[in-house]
């Protein structure tokens, strides 16, 4: 099976409109961390002992029952290929460092992620539409426990999974979930919540975790701790924030809706006019803009135009997507031009066969 | 050149922003820069890294203070497995291997009462393959807290219907737990 496809299909599972609450919960993601007792943590470990855990992956992999993965080295890809993966989100940005010797499964859907030689010796990932946690988890913990009868994973009665980092150790599960809260934004309630929220145990980041921009209004509430509770007891406490931070953005919708619906109408045309007619569309604006139209659509104040094409331009936008489009490598300045051209063909396609749908009598 | 952010008063402030992959520039006037300074959260800001939490709240001194420094160990007990020592996990916050765990067992427990809110024992998955009676103990352990917590709040009738489940995991304990019936 060639690994291709992974790199040609801009759209992944993740990003279709689905799942419950899928207006303001864009994804749901369960990683979870484990190594195998008998080797040294990729950390301390050489080119050779990351081989061999690399190897008994592969044939852990190859028992499986119910899933069929596709499996490739980092180094095997080229740089670009790579950064493809990333703005995909089917590998971390750690992953594909070039200095270490991180490869990855993916399963046919690219619902299943199988990180090997990341910070740990493996990591599952399992990403689903919308809201759904319980089967995000449910998969990660059939992996997991396929995983486990052929392999020996570092595990210790009170601690747990024994992983790299402390912050992992315990249940290594990081479970989390993708919101897009324009109308918390806006209100500037988010700074209020997201202090309050992380006394509780979670983290608020932006969309690629550890250390990026909340681009185009794109959170992610995870939790913290790893240790001392149940996998159940985790994802129940993240799914009761996750409501909370649910009911209030559409309460805040409301709000803004009632307070001055000429005002927000405006801004949202205003960024649906900047999408279809820009010449020059930087990255941050375009995310901004995307945000307001997302949020246009979902409130009815915008209509005809398909959710799924501004997820796809969502991850087309990227300079990985921008760059594997026009087969080149391009300057920063002529991917915002590529940007801009790509946003005012998806969408004034869809303008203009409307139109002749409209006036095409047959 | 305005500003990046609101797009209405000149730039006049430089973000740079080096990560691991690439480096971000940001063009700000005085309002919005003083803003991504001060709000509570910025995303654009690296979050603590492990190894500045370890370094700044643990860092050698609180750690190390109320433990005595063994003279023969000056950098805290060594992983016989992958040779790191104590003082130097803290400076990089990564394990090197599963024995460090065993190595730095008698500094974890604070440590991780500091990263995981007070917790230090697992209550999570434990692997299937893993002796079966550990599963059943703990399960065990389970059943006893939550009957505690009938008892408490006068659920009578519950709390006798998990002591019936606690009896017969007992009874499999004493003999279906065995190693050799593990399957």
């Amino acid at each position: 099976m060639s690994f291709e496809k992974f790199l040609k299909q801009e759209l992944t599972g993740w990003m279709v409109a689905e799942g419950e609450h899928a207006d303001i919960v864009l994804s749901t993601r369960i990683r979870l961390a484990r190594n195998l007792q008998d080797y040294l943590f990729p950390i301390s470990a050489s080119q050779e002992d990351a081989n061999r855990v690399s190897e008994a992956l592969n044939q852990a992999v190859k028992t499986m029952q119910n899933h069929h993965f596709t499996g490739t080295a980092m180094k095997d890809l080229s740089p670009l290929e790579r950064q493809i993966l990333v703005e995909k989100h089917l590998v971390s940005p750690q992953l594909i460092n070039p200095e270490k010797h991180g490869s990855v499964l993916l399963s046919e859907d690219e619902t299943i992620s199988i990180m090997v030689n990341e910070e740990d010796h493996i990591r599952i990932q399992c990403i689903y539409p919308g809201f759904q946690i319980d089967q995000a988890y449910e998969q990660a913990d059939r992996v997991d426990s396929e995983l486990e009868v052929n392999l020996n994973y570092a595990f210790d009665e009170t601690f747990g999974y024994l992983t790299s980092c402390p912050s992992n150790t315990g249940t290594g599960m990081r479970a989390s979930v993708m919101m897009h809260l324009p109308a918390l934004t806006i209100t500037k309630q988010i700074e209020r919540i997201i202090p309050a929220i992380s006394r509780l145990g979670m983290v608020v980041r932006g969309s690629y975790g550890e250390g990026s921009e909340a681009l185009g209004n794109i959170y992610q509430v995870s939790n913290q701790i790893t240790l001392g509770k149940s996998e159940e007891e985790i994802f129940k406490d993240l799914e009761s924030i996750s409501k909370r931070l649910i009911a209030h953005e559409k309460k805040s919708r409301e709000l803004l809706l009632a307070k001055s619906e000429v005002h927000l109408e405006n801004r949202l045309f205003r960024a649906l006019g900047t999408l279809t007619y820009s010449r020059i569309l930087p990255s941050a604006e375009a995310a901004k803009c995307l945000s307001d139209v997302r949020l246009g659509i979902d409130l009815g104040i915008i209509e005809n135009i398909d959710m799924t094409i501004l997820n796809e331009l969502m991850i087309f936008m990227q300079p990985g997507f921008l760059q594997q489009y026009a087969e080149t490598e391009l300057t920063s300045e002529e991917r915002d031009i590529l940007r801009a051209q790509l946003f005012r063909d998806r969408l004034g396609v869809v303008r203009s066969a409307e139109q002749k749908k409209d006036s095409d009598p047959s | 050149m305005l500003c990046e952010n609101c797009k209405e008063r000149p730039a006049t402030v430089v973000f740079k922003q080096e990560t691991l992959n690439n480096a971000t520039e940001r063009h700000l006037c005085d309002k919005c820069a003083f803003y991504s300074q001060t709000f509570t959260f910025s995303p654009d800001q690296e979050p603590l890294s492990i190894q500045q939490f370890l370094a700044h709240w643990l860092g050698g001194s609180e750690l190390f203070s109320e433990q005595k420094v063994d003279e023969r160990l000056p950098d805290g007990p060594k992983c016989p497995n992958c040779d790191l020592s104590f003082h130097r996990f803290l400076d990089i916050g990564k394990f090197g291997c599963a024995v460090c765990y065993e190595a730095f067992s008698g500094q974890l427990p604070r440590l991780f009462a500091k990263l995981h809110n007070g917790h230090t024992q697992h209550r999570g998955k434990i692997p299937v393959s893993l002796n079966e009676r550990f599963a059943l103990k703990r399960k065990l352990e389970d059943i006893r807290t939550k009957m505690q917590q009938a008892v408490e709040n006068e659920h009578f009738e519950e709390a006798a219907t998990l002591r019936d489940e606690a009896n017969q995991l007992k009874q499999q304990l004493s003999d279906g737990g065995d190693d050799r019936h593990v399957i």
